[in-house]
């Protein structure tokens, strides 16, 4: 983890040598099934290298989710899927050590700090991707209704404070990444359209899954289809 | 910024999926009530919202099973079948979805539940967290 904080702070002055510097700001709508996002992205970058094609930056991404009748499932890596370490990522979930929570209308918001890699095809479009790597997230309490096979219980439930990008389940928090692609259509101005996958994360008051050892953390991943305004500074 | 939040809500609204009413086509579950041990039994009141009938619960070579019959209910989306050990379903069995809005319906209970008592029934709208009905078993 302290590897991981020394590479997101130093990782803008290791570059701030590099020529040219690009500063932009996304505004996004993104929209599912029954749920949506409105997020604003401040971003600052490097094209490093020769060609200065490829893009690195660091930005501040705030998202607001809103969704409707969303069930939450089990978040912890070692219950979905028995382990912890990078390899969950192919690692196949444990359906019996998952529960779910439903949440009638869950709203988050969260603040954090983004990566953003990208390719400048020419000067008028771009592709790339951004995601979030650490921050903290703020909501309401809610009402959730907690079910675990035939048996289920109210409860409330609030954001997870604290986000964390580790790796696919170890993640903590609601993080947003996207899959872009942007044209400009004049200097200043341009449109972005992709992917958002998004990951939102509820707390339970109480542990209120016990078995296979109890948990309060409840996560949803969400694939959405996200359109943008851009505007290059 | 205005028109964005605008854009947002109409993208919210579109995007929201159409919850499926429960079905209107009477069913009529075959439980053999006369083979059967009457454990408890309660008149159903709509809360709300129009319903009607008896809840009863069964047993049936030690297996257990709840039937309503008669019984009538105002559609509505995401309905579903609890038993709950209070009165406000804050502690809950689900018995899955409600099959209609009209018949006579029969809901197995897992073996496990019966160790607990859950004397109270309920009609429950999970996707607006809403009551249709309720009935106590006694």
């Amino acid at each position: 983890m302290r590897c991981w904080i020394c590479a997101i702070l130093f990782f803008p002055v290791s570059l701030a040598v590099c020529q040219p510097r690009f500063t932009c700001g996304d505004a996004t709508v993104a929209f599912g099934n029954s749920e949506g996002t409105l997020s604003f992205l401040f971003t600052h970058g490097w094209r490093p290298g020769k060609n200065e094609k490829f893009e690195v930056g660091i930005g501040l991404r705030f998202t607001s989710y809103l969704g409707q009748n969303q069930y939450y499932i089990t978040a912890p890596a070692n219950l979905t899927s028995g382990a912890t370490g990078p390899q969950v990522i192919f690692k196949e979930n444990i359906p019996e050590n998952i529960d779910s929570l439903l949440i009638n209308w869950p709203q988050i918001n969260a603040l954090n700090l983004a990566i953003h890699l990208g390719y400048q095809i020419n000067s008028r479009f771009t592709v790339g991707f951004t995601i979030d790597a650490l921050g903290f997230s703020f909501g309401k309490s809610t009402s959730a209704r907690y079910i675990n096979g035939a048996f289920g219980q109210t409860t409330s439930a609030k954001p997870t404070a604290f986000n964390f990008l580790l790796v696919s389940d170890n993640d903590l928090g609601s993080l947003n990444s996207e899959l872009f692609a942007k044209y400009y259509w004049n200097e200043r101005w341009g449109i972005k359209a992709g992917a958002q996958f998004l990951f939102t994360e509820y707390t339970t008051q109480t542990e209120v899954q016990q078995v296979p050892e109890p948990n309060d953390r409840f996560r949803d991943k969400s694939l959405l289809i996200a359109l943008a305004i851009t505007r290059s500074f | 910024m205005k028109n964005l939040v605008v854009l947002f809500i109409c993208l919210m609204l579109i995007s929201c999926e159409v919850e499926e009413a429960t079905p209107t086509t009477p069913v009529g579950d075959t439980f053999m009530t006369d083979k059967a041990t009457l454990v408890r039994s309660g008149t159903i009141m709509g809360v709300n919202h129009t319903v009607s009938g008896t809840a009863t619960l069964y047993e049936l070579n030690g297996e257990y099973t709840l039937v309503l019959d008669p019984f009538q209910s105002q559609n509505g989306p995401d309905l579903k079948v609890y038993f709950s050990k209070d009165v406000g379903a804050n502690n809950f069995l689900r018995l899955g979805n409600l099959k209609s809005t009209t018949g006579k319906q029969s809901y197995p209970i897992p073996d496990s539940a019966m160790q607990t008592d859950y004397p109270y029934f309920h009609v429950w709208c999970e996707q607006f967290s809403v009551e249709f009905a309720r009935a106590e078993l006694k």
